[in-house]
C-alpha cells in the first residue's frame, strides 16, 4: 500500500494580471527575475515540479501559472481542478489588486473546493513608509473570508525575499494536512472497491510496433 | 483587441480549441473569441445543474439531485478511443497533463431486444452469446486474420488483397452471417450505416484494429472518458494555445466578419476591429457559408441507477446497429456517472443519440430509451448538422463541420487536421511542439 513516490500536489497561482504571478513562478522554478519591460508576458510558463522535505517526509509541489488567461478574465475552470492549494497573489503597491481578491477567492472555492488557500502580498520591495495595503487590511480580509485562508506571506520577486520561504512553508502545510487526507481517502476507497482510479494518458510502454527486420 | 493577428478563431468548441492550439504552437499570433461567457460552445459540460435545467426551460431541479455544482453535463456524448487520434493529439501537444481519464467499463451491442458484451478477442468470441457454435469459429478465424494483417506487408494478406476487395467480399470469404457482419461493422469497426460494405476491406480492417488496439491499452473497453466531463478537453487545448501566446476573450459578440475583395481582413465587435489574415470558426459564426446536411437527436437522461443488464457498470456504451431496429443509421447509448465527477453522488447520466431519419425523431430513439430503466428527467435536443460551403481558399475563412452522431472523436480530429491543412497548406507537424513547458511527467 505504501508508496515510495513523493505525493504530488498541484498548487495554483491566482490574482489579477500584473501582480507578479509569473515572477513568483520564475523565482520558484529558476530563481530568476525578469523585469516587466524585458519580457513578453507569461509566454511558455506552464507548470513546474519541485521536491520539498519536511521532517523526513517528501512532498512534490507542482506549481501552475495561469498562462496569462486572466488578462481578459477568462481562466478556464479546469485550471482549478485537482488543485490542492491556491495562492492568492496581489501587489502590495496596488490596492485595487487586493480589493478584487474576493472575486478570485470565489472562483477557487467554486472550482477547487478542497484547496488550501494562502495569501501573498508581492512586490514588498516597492512598499514605502505608508503602505498601500496594511497588515491590518490583510488580517481583516482573512477574517471576512471565515478563515478560509491558512497563512499570509509577503514576498519580493525582485529581491527574492520571502519567496522560497513561502513555498517551503506551503509544502509543510500540505504535508501536515496531507496525512489526514490520505488516511481519509483510504477509508473511502475501502468503501467502493470496484471504483478504479483516474489516470493520465501517455505513450504505450513498448511504443509503436517492433521495427521490421526485412 | 485592436491589433493585427495571423489568425482569429471564433468559438471555443473542441475543434476550434485544437486548431487554436495547433496554430499557436506553429508560431502564429492567435486571437480566440467566444460569444459565450464559458469555454466549450456545444462541447461544454454544463454546470451547475440549475444551468442545464434553465437551458431547457425546465423548472429548477429539486433537492433529490444533490448539489448543483457537482454536476457537469455534456451536451454532446462522445468517448475517446484509447489508441485514437485525439489521444495522439493530447500526448503530442502535452495537453494530456491537464486531464485525467477513466476507462469506460463496458461496451455492449444490441441484438434481438437484449444487449450483449462486444466480443473482441478470440476468447470472448468463443464465449459470446451473439453467435451460434459454428459461426463463432468463423468469427474467430476472421479476427485472427484481421489481427495479423499489416497494411504494408502483402505476405500477411493471405490470398486476399484487402486494398482491392470490398468489405462485403471479405465477410463472404470468411462466411460470416448477416448478424455477425452487423455487429462487426457497427460495434467493432464503428460504422454508422451500411455504406461501408462497398468500401475497401483494408479500411474496415484498420478500424477493427483501432478498436482492439484501443482495448489493449487500458483494459475493459476501448474507450476513455475525462474526469469532470468532455468540457475539459477544449479547455485543455485553450490553455495550450494561451501558453504559446494565444489571446483569449470570452463573452465577446462578433458583429461582422470584415472582408475586402472577398477576402477576410478582420472581425468587428461593437466599435472594435481586430485585423487578421485568416478566420477559423464553427458554423454558427458564418450561417451564410454553411449548408444544412442533416440533423442529430441527442437525449440527456438523468437517472439514479446504472443501465440494467450491464453488471452495474459505472460507465457504458451500447450500440444498436441500424438493422436491428429497421433503420439506416445506428442508435448510440452512452452512460457515465458520479464517479467521473459529472453528477452528484449516486447519479448517472445516460445519453441516447442518432442521426435523424424521420419527422418524429423522439420516436426514433425509443429503442435506446427502453434499455435505460426508469429515467428521472430527460432533455431532448435536435440539432442541425452543417457542412461548410466555403472551403476557405478564396476567403481565408476556415469552417468546421458540426459534431456528428459518432460516439468517438475520430471524425472530429480528421476534420481538424483537414482544416489545418487547408488553412496552412501543410500537415500538422507534431514535432513542432517542444516539451519544455515546465517539468515533464515521468
Amino acid at each position: 500500500m505504501a508508496s515510495v513516490k513523493a505525493p504530488q500536489q498541484k498548487v495554483i497561482l491566482c490574482g489579477e494580471y500584473g501582480v507578479g504571478k509569473s515572477s513568483l513562478f520564475r523565482r520558484y522554478a529558476f530563481n530568476t527575475f525578469v523585469s516587466s519591460n524585458n519580457r513578453k508576458s507569461t509566454l511558455g510558463l506552464d507548470h513546474f515540479n519541485k521536491e520539498y522535505n519536511f521532517k523526513g517526509k517528501n512532498i512534490k509541489l507542482q506549481l501552475w501559472d495561469t498562462g496569462g488567461m486572466e488578462r481578459v478574465a477568462s481562466i478556464t475552470s479546469s485550471y482549478y481542478k485537482f488543485a490542492e492549494a491556491a495562492i492568492l497573489v496581489f501587489s502590495l503597491d496596488n490596492p485595487a489588486s487586493f480589493h478584487i481578491l474576493s472575486q478570485h477567492l470565489l472562483d477557487i472555492v467554486t472550482y477547487a473546493e478542497n484547496a488550501k488557500i494562502f495569501l501573498c502580498g508581492n512586490k514588498s520591495d516597492l512598499v514605502t513608509q505608508a503602505p498601500q495595503v496594511t497588515d491590518a487590511d490583510m488580517d481583516n480580509f482573512c477574517e471576512q473570508c471565515h478563515n478560509l485562508i491558512s497563512v499570509t506571506y509577503k514576498t519580493s520577486c525582485k529581491t527574492g525575499e520571502g519567496v522560497e520561504e513561502m513555498f517551503a512553508d506551503i509544502a509543510q502545510h500540505l504535508v501536515t494536512s496531507n496525512r489526514s487526507r490520505i488516511e481519509l481517502q483510504q477509508l473511502t476507497e475501502d468503501d467502493n472497491q470496484q471504483q478504479q482510479n483516474s489516470f493520465k494518458v501517455s505513450l504505450p510502454e513498448e511504443s509503436l510496433e517492433p521495427p521490421c527486420l526485412c | 483587441m485592436d491589433e493585427e493577428y495571423d489568425a482569429i478563431v471564433l468559438g471555443t468548441g473542441l475543434k476550434e480549441c485544437i486548431l487554436s492550439g495547433m496554430l499557436s504552437v506553429s508560431g502564429k499570433k492567435v486571437l480566440h473569441i467566444d460569444r459565450n461567457q464559458y469555454y466549450g460552445g456545444d462541447c461544454a459540460s454544463i454546470t451547475p445543474l440549475e444551468e442545464l435545467f434553465a437551458r431547457y426551460k425546465s423548472p429548477p431541479p429539486g433537492e433529490q439531485y444533490g448539489r448543483g455544482r457537482d454536476w457537469n453535463v455534456d451536451l454532446i456524448p462522445k468517448f475517446l478511443m484509447a489508441n485514437g487520434l485525439l489521444v495522439k493529439l493530447l500526448i503530442h501537444t502535452g495537453v494530456t497533463r491537464y486531464l485525467e481519464f477513466k476507462s469506460v467499463e463496458g461496451s455492449y451491442v444490441y441484438k434481438g431486444g437484449k444487449i450483449s458484451k462486444v466480443p473482441v478477442d478470440q476468447k470472448e468470441a468463443l464465449a459470446s452469446d451473439l453467435m451460434g457454435m459454428f459461426e463463432k469459429r468463423r468469427f474467430r478465424n476472421f479476427l485472427v486474420f484481421v489481427q495479423d494483417v499489416k497494411e504494408d506487408d502483402p505476405r500477411t494478406w493471405k490470398d486476399l488483397d484487402p486494398t482491392n476487395t470490398t468489405t462485403q467480399q471479405l465477410y463472404t470469404k470468411f462466411g460470416l452471417d448477416k448478424n455477425t457482419q452487423d455487429f462487426t461493422g457497427h460495434a467493432l469497426a464503428l460504422y454508422r450505416d451500411d455504406d461501408y460494405l462497398n468500401e475497401p476491406a483494408m479500411t474496415t480492417i484498420k478500424r477493427i484494429k483501432l478498436y482492439s488496439d484501443s482495448l489493449a491499452r487500458y483494459g475493459k473497453s476501448p474507450y476513455l472518458y475525462p474526469m469532470y466531463g468532455l468540457g475539459e478537453l477544449p479547455q485543455g487545448f485553450a490553455r495550450l494555445s494561451a501558453i504559446y501566446g494565444g489571446t483569449y476573450m470570452l463573452d465577446k459578440p462578433v458583429d461582422e466578419i470584415v472582408l475586402e475583395n472577398g477576402r477576410v481582413v478582420g472581425i468587428r465587435s461593437g466599435n472594435e476591429v481586430a485585423k487578421c489574415k485568416q478566420v477559423y470558426c464553427d458554423p454558427s459564426y458564418v450561417p451564410d457559408r454553411v449548408k444544412k446536411v442533416g440533423q442529430v437527436i441527442r437525449c440527456i437522461c438523468l437517472m439514479d441507477h446504472p443501465i440494467p443488464n450491464t453488471k452495474d457498470a459505472l460507465s457504458t456504451q451500447i450500440i444498436i446497429p441500424q438493422k436491428q431496429v429497421n433503420r439506416r443509421s445506428d442508435i448510440y447509448v452512452s452512460q457515465v456517472s458520479y464517479t467521473h465527477q459529472v453528477a452528484a453522488k449516486g447519479w448517472f447520466i445516460a445519453m441516447v443519440s442518432t442521426t435523424v431519419e424521420t419527422s418524429n425523431p423522439e420516436e426514433e430513439i425509443k429503442p435506446g430509451l427502453d434499455l435505460l430503466g426508469p429515467i428521472t428527467n430527460k432533455f431532448v435536443t435536435v440539432s442541425d448538422y452543417f457542412e461548410p460551403t466555403d472551403l476557405g481558399g478564396e476567403s481565408g475563412i476556415f469552417i468546421s463541420e458540426s459534431y456528428d452522431a459518432t460516439t468517438h472523436f475520430e471524425t472530429t480530429c480528421l476534420d481538424v487536421l483537414n482544416i489545418f491543412k487547408r488553412g496552412t497548406g501543410e500537415e500538422f507537424d507534431f514535432s513542432k511542439v517542444k516539451h519544455e513547458l515546465g517539468d515533464e511527467e515521468q
